[in-house]
């Protein structure tokens, strides 16, 4: 795992990450992909604190946050960076279990960029998750400061 | 206490001149008689005793004119000389006497008319006042309010019959004894506040617990006003009361029910808040190991597809096909629940639309198919549209799908009966029908009278159906023969459901 990535994914489920992963091979995005477990750990990688205190400065072009986390919760994580001038500008893409009407609205209100519920059919899982790291890492352009591509 | 007046009534004007003309006249005619029978001087006490009837029955005026007429006539009958107006002078003090005691006369004649007319008007008061105060004192027995009066120290001075029949002492029982010892009153608060109140705004009302004459309690709604006599003294309390036991045994049950229901009440709240959480960790955690499953076996497909035999790679479409059926399942769950959880929108719709709306999105499943339809005119309603259009579709669609075996399908949607306030909507089918005997099952969450691989289904549909049907006031029901087609109702009422 390396610690320059442009893709931040936040995800506790060592099976969604492979899966994840899998998906993102197929476009060569699977090592620009920085996994962390928890909400602490994304943000101590977000803060260049802890264990990420030597990674290279910039943001992640973009966030892929899982809302039910260990320790600090996705909903925290999203308030924390939206809160944050040096972070607020990180585009951040809730992707979750949840068809919750409630962790949808929360989530928007805090200013989420997207909001995908993670489909079931593991076709369509795939699909989404590769969609959206083309999207996110490759057609947007990412706001200044962010990491460059390799 | 009877007591008859003998006081005379008092004479008109005329009658009383009258009388002292006649009186003088006859006190005249009396001397002259007297004189001619030789008694002398008899004349002035007879005058005087005219003047004296005057002032007695005529009143002052009266007694003035017999004054004048009797020196007049004295004058001229008796006072030399005789038969002349003539007044000499030596006569003049004896003139003077007579008018004197004359009016000495009228003027204890006036007090005493003055003394009468006094008498008079205050016995008059006072008939009126005793015919008053009896009148009050029948009214008051007539009340069935509870009244007494006691005085400042308690004594109670008026018992009515209300008093009686609420406590059950006689007024002969009850009056002359202490209230609060009679009654054993308990008050809300010290007596000595209540008093306080009582001389300070002239009245008080509370609730007081007390006790009749067989012992039992009772507690009564009960207003005091105080009276005062004229120099502002209280002298005396009056108490009304009304009985509130039952009243307050009521409001006791009542509030003891809504204890209880306010106890149910959130027993049932955090029954569904555990049902909420459960929902979202079915949604939340269930899904993704079932995600796993179908990815792992897809990529195990995918990648070792040359390693599985024949056998095995049957296993692994059942592995993908059982995912994808559970995950049909956790779908249909959930969106169940959400109906339960949901709040209906009623608004006016016309079931004629929605029949037709379900209709069409039906339709794409019976591509290839001769299925002739018989759709009746229903009426518009009032319910929530999103809702009512689910449980239509869910029903033509078992139709649709429960006709599949027939060459030639007839399906009937129609209104069977109708008032204002209850409608029954039906949709018949000549399907596979089903055993009335597993009727109870039919509307069940995942209840199922076929095997997947005859019918697909993951038996929630009918479910979905009953539950909104109740959420609009309503109840479903089917008849169904086997191989016979089947008819389902469900009626929908138009004021009531949640």
């Amino acid at each position: 795992m390396t610690n320059f990535g442009r893709i931040l994914m936040v995800e506790d489920d060592p099976k969604d990450v492979e899966l994840s992963l899998t998906a993102l091979e197929e476009y060569n995005l699977a090592n620009e992909v920085v996994v962390t477990r928890d909400g602490e750990e994304a943000l101590d990688y977000l803060y260049c604190r802890g264990k990420f205190s030597d990674r290279p400065d910039g943001n992640p072009a973009v966030l892929l946050l899982d809302l039910k986390l260990p320790k600090v919760n996705g909903l925290e994580v999203l308030q924390q960076i939206k809160s944050d001038a040096k972070l607020m500008m990180i585009p951040v893409v809730v992707l979750t279990s949840s068809h919750e009407e409630k962790d949808m609205v929360a989530s928007y209100k805090l200013g989420v960029n997207a909001y995908v519920v993670k489909p079931v059919d593991f076709h369509e899982f795939v699909n989404a998750v590769r969609e959206l790291g083309v999207f996110w890492a490759i057609i947007n352009e990412p706001p200044p400061g962010s990491l460059k591509k390799h | 206490m009877q007591w008859k007046p003998q006081l005379p009534r008092p004479l008109s004007t005329i009658q009383s001149y009258g009388l002292a003309a006649l009186s003088v006249s006859v006190a005249l005619g009396g001397a002259l008689l007297l004189e001619r029978f030789e008694f002398r001087d008899v004349e002035v006490p007879l005058f005087l005793f005219a003047v004296a009837v005057s002032a007695w029955y005529g009143g002052t005026g009266a007694a003035v004119l017999a004054l004048v007429l009797s020196c007049i006539a004295f004058d001229y009958f008796f006072v030399q000389p005789l038969y002349s107006f003539y007044v000499s002078g030596s006569d003049l003090p004896y003139f003077i006497v007579f008018a004197t005691f004359a009016l000495l006369v009228t003027w204890f004649s006036a007090v005493r008319r003055r003394v009468e007319r006094d008498l008079r008007q205050a016995r008059d008061e006072l008939k009126i006042e005793v015919a008053e105060r009896t009148q009050q004192a029948s009214l008051l027995n007539l009340t069935h309010d509870t009244i007494f009066v006691r005085d400042m120290t308690n004594v109670i001075t008026y018992w009515n019959r209300g008093a009686q029949e609420l406590y059950g002492w006689t007024p002969e029982q009850a009056i002359g004894k202490r209230s609060p010892e009679l009654l054993h009153t308990v008050s809300p608060a010290p007596i000595e506040q209540i008093r306080e109140e009582l001389l300070r705004s002239g009245r008080w009302d509370g609730e007081l617990e007390r006790s009749k004459a067989d012992g039992s309690q009772v507690v009564v709604a009960s207003r005091w006003s105080l009276r005062r006599d004229e120099q502002g003294q209280p002298t005396a309390i009056l108490e009304t009361n009304n009985d509130i036991t039952e009243r307050k045994r009521r409001e006791q049950e009542a509030r003891v029910l809504n204890e209880e229901l306010a106890k149910r009440t959130a027993e049932l709240e955090a029954i569904n808040r555990e049902l909420e959480a459960f929902a979202y960790t079915i949604s939340h955690d269930l899904r993704a190991p079932l995600r796993h499953i179908a990815g792992f076996t897809e990529l195990l497909q995918k990648n070792s597809a040359s390693l599985l035999n024949e056998k095995s790679q049957r296993y692994v479409t059942m592995i993908l096909e059982s995912a994808n059926r559970m995950g049909n399942l956790i779908d249909d769950l959930l969106a169940f629940s959400r109906i339960g959880r949901a709040e209906t929108h009623k608004t006016p719709v016309s079931l004629d639309q929605l029949v037709q709306e379900a209709l069409s999105e039906v339709r794409q499943e019976t591509d290839g198919r001769i299925i002739v339809w018989k759709v009746g005119e229903l009426p518009a309603w009032y319910g929530d549209r999103s809702m009512l259009r689910l449980a239509l579709v869910n029903l033509i669609s078992n139709a649709v799908k429960f006709t599949r075996t027939r060459a030639l399908a007839e399906i009937e949607i129609g209104c069977r009966e109708q008032d204002q306030n209850q409608v029954v909507v039906f949709i018949r089918d000549n399907g596979v029908g089903f055993d009335m005997k597993y009727i109870n099952k039919l509307f069940g969450v995942f209840q199922r009278l076929h095997g997947p691989e005859v019918f697909e289904g993951t038996g929630i549909g009918l479910a979905t159906v009953q539950r909104i049907v109740h959420r609009h006031g309503g109840r479903a029901w089917a008849e169904g023969l086997v191989d016979k087609g089947a008819t389902f109702y469900f009626s929908l009422s138009k004021s009531q459901g949640v």
